[in-house]
């Protein structure tokens, strides 16, 4: 029993990170109607960022902060320079340019920082006994600020006017923009607020493992995986589904083997697509 | 990036040209200088082998120095074109057809990894030249890597790395073994022949686990290996991996042993975990021949070329010995052979039974006076099996207070 329990903890810090990855992927596919394969690379770069931040203050807050600041600025300037410049085309297009740009920042990253693995220098501690069950302080350090993340995601999603704007737009580009809604500021806050979410799930995965400039792109599968599973383009589907993926991913190891672990996301995608192309939460959409 | 070769010492090139023309005129035309002999040095001067890659370039350098200054090989000089693998099969493949195709090399030598190896052997085979290589793939050895028989391997497999694990492991006693393995040909390799080498030895292995790369959490994984309660892990295993995996047994509380394969259980992952957790870990490479003759010259043309000790890059012994084995080749296989004539000639010069020599002159001249050579080289003794592959020695390091400590060596 304590196995499972064991299992079910390290799962739901895994599917955190692919929670928060996913929640940037829907936004950025509900609103700006394209699959953006730069999130991983973006998650890359917030990771190096936090790594910095880390480094400088000793801080895992601060690295989270630099991250999320670094990742949001990556995000607008991808906005202004490239998808701004090809909106309207096809999704094809912008999916093509966002590889491009997954690859421009991962060798950036790589000339800047070298190849070989960086880490988080934090003190490893013994973890604490609960009813016989380990609990890793760092995994309570992580999941907490993957939580805060997603409060303050879901925070201006659910609670501010942009937020509200942003939901419209995601429903009915034609009718928010009828009823006054502008979409270039509904744009700039999407790609502020897609890149951040992407960055801190970056700096997250960072210090859980190592950080080397190809991490974000490891992590993209899963991330899409859950995507489509919480019913692609809704928020808190993506959050979920990322959870059920993580925790499914470490739980069924012990049965279908070790080296099918990342082949159960794909399972998860394909059996979604057939059975259930809404995903968990989403809504039957037609084609406009 | 090109460098050309050149000899330390200018007056030894021409007393050594000038001898050798001496030569041609005594022999008669049969022997007169032919063009030179180009080598490709592609060695990973960035990316993952970059500790290891210029000190292997540099003794490429060195060692065509030494034998261009004895005259040569097979009547020709050698001349080195240099490139970098940047660790990376695609950036590995751009390099060597550039040297096939442009510079039109007759062997590449030094390859680092088995992923760049494994990436380069297609074009060396299509263009019948040598590709000499430090990597531990078995894949190397056989078809289709292997089709020509034209790739030897200076390193020891990863299935020979396992067999050496075995042996330590008898050596510290343990009793209850468990095996994780990346799932590569290079991770299942170790331990597979780890495996089958500990089972000869009437042991069994208590748990397996072959496992992804680039996973968040290795915790499943390791539970199921701790479930079977081992005394020693053994892994196939790279750096980041390793990393994770040994963060979160450290932090599990565990205190089983750990034989771990050198390129992982490195100074990196000493810096990345700390010393206490990385006390007591078992790291195992292969070491070089460092009692011979040869390793004597090997280590003074390092120290030269480098300023640090031979001993610190066994890779470096291993491209130091790829130029004289080439080199004796051409030598015993005399003007203008062709790659088919000089690969018949390299388990001739390298292999018992033959007089053991220790530099290329010395070897030259035996060769002259119509002897039978067994060059004794500075990386391994340096006999090629019928697949292409030599049996180094393997340190026994044990990390103590945040450093590698060589306790023993093993041969197998």
């Amino acid at each position: 029993m304590i196995f499972w329990i064991e299992l079910v903890i390290a799962g739901i810090v895994s599917g955190l990170v692919i929670g928060l990855t996913a929640l940037s992927i829907t936004l950025v596919f509900g609103i700006a109607r394209f699959p953006n394969a730069a999130a991983g690379d973006i998650m890359t770069a917030g990771a190096y960022a936090a790594l910095w931040g880390h480094k400088a203050t000793g801080l895992l807050i601060v690295g989270g902060l630099a991250g999320a600041g670094v990742g949001a600025a990556l995000g607008l300037a991808a906005y202004w320079l490239i998808f701004q410049k090809l909106a309207g085309r096809a999704a094809v297009s912008l999916l093509v340019a966002s590889i491009g740009l997954g690859f421009l920042i991962r060798a950036v990253l790589g000339v800047m920082f070298g190849h070989s693995q960086q880490v988080f220098q934090m003190p490893l501690v013994r973890p604490w006994r609960v009813e016989g069950v380990r609990v890793h302080p760092q995994d309570l350090t992580l999941a907490a600020v993957a939580l805060a993340a997603l409060a303050v995601a879901f925070g201006i999603l659910y609670l501010t006017p942009v937020g509200r704007r942003m939901r419209a737009v995601a429903d009915d580009p034609a009718l928010a923009r009828i009823s006054g809604i502008s979409p270039q500021r509904v744009m700039t806050a999407l790609w502020l607020l897609a890149g951040a979410i992407a960055a801190v799930a970056g700096g997250i995965l960072g210090a859980k493992t190592v950080v080397s400039p190809e991490i974000g792109w490891d992590m993209l599968l899963p991330a899409f995986a859950a995507a489509i599973l919480g019913g692609i383009g809704n928020p808190l589907g993506a959050a979920v589904a990322g959870l059920i993926l993580g925790i499914a991913q470490e739980v069924a190891t012990p049965f279908v083997g070790f080296t099918y672990k990342l082949a159960l996301a794909f399972l998860v995608m394909l059996v979604v697509l057939l059975v259930r192309p809404r995903g968990l939460f989403g809504r039957i959409e037609g084609v406009r | 990036m090109t460098t050309r070769s050149f000899s330390p010492d200018r007056r030894q090139l021409i007393a050594g040209g000038a001898s050798a023309l001496a030569l041609a005129l005594t022999v008669g035309p049969a022997l007169a200088q032919g063009a030179p002999f180009r080598i490709g040095a592609l060695n990973p001067i960035t990316g993952a082998g970059s500790p290891y890659g210029s000190g292997m370039q540099k003794m490429i350098q060195a060692a065509v120095a030494v034998v261009n200054a004895a005259g040569g090989a097979g009547g020709r000089m050698l001349e080195v074109i240099a490139e970098d693998t940047q660790t990376n099969p695609q950036a590995s493949v751009l390099a060597a057809k550039k040297l096939i195709e442009v510079n039109q090399v007759r062997a590449i030598l030094g390859t680092w990894s088995s992923g760049v190896s494994l990436a380069v052997a297609p074009l060396t085979n299509d263009a019948d030249i040598f590709l000499f290589n430090t990597s531990g793939a078995p894949a190397l050895s056989n078809p289709p890597a292997n089709a020509k028989g034209l790739l030897y391997r200076f390193q020891a497999t990863n299935d020979r790395f396992g067999r050496a694990f075995a042996e330590i492991a008898v050596k510290q006693g343990f009793k209850r073994a468990a095996t994780m393995a990346f799932n590569n040909a290079s991770g299942i390799g170790n331990t597979a022949g780890f495996k089958r080498a500990w089972e000869a030895k009437g042991n069994q292995v208590v748990a397996e686990v072959v496992y992804e790369p680039n996973q968040t959490s290795y915790r499943a994984e390791l539970q199921r290996v701790l479930a079977a309660k081992p005394d020693v892990i053994v892994m196939g295993s790279f750096l980041p991996d390793t990393t994770i995996i040994l963060r979160e047994w450290f932090q599990a509380g565990e205190t089983n042993k750990w034989i771990i394969p050198g390129w992982a259980a490195n100074p990196q992952l000493i810096t990345a975990l700390g010393a206490d957790a990385t006390e007591g870990l078992i790291s195992v490479d292969s070491v070089s021949n460092e009692t011979a003759a040869s390793f004597a010259a090997f280590d003074a043309a390092h120290r030269t070329a480098t300023g640090q000790a031979g001993i610190d890059n066994v890779y470096a012994a291993m491209t130091w010995d790829m130029v004289m084995t080439l080199g004796l080749a051409m030598e015993a296989a005399g003007p203008n052979a062709n790659t088919a004539a000089i690969n018949a000639k390299i388990r001739e010069i390298a292999n018992p039974p033959g007089e053991e020599v220790f530099t290329f002159a010395a070897a030259k001249a035996a060769l002259a006076a119509g002897r039978k050579i067994n060059y004794q080289g500075a990386s391994s003794i340096l006999d090629f099996d019928q697949f292409g592959d030599v049996t180094p020695d393997f340190g026994v390091f044990f990390i103590t207070k945040g450093k590698l400590e060589r306790r023993y060596v093993v041969k197998i």
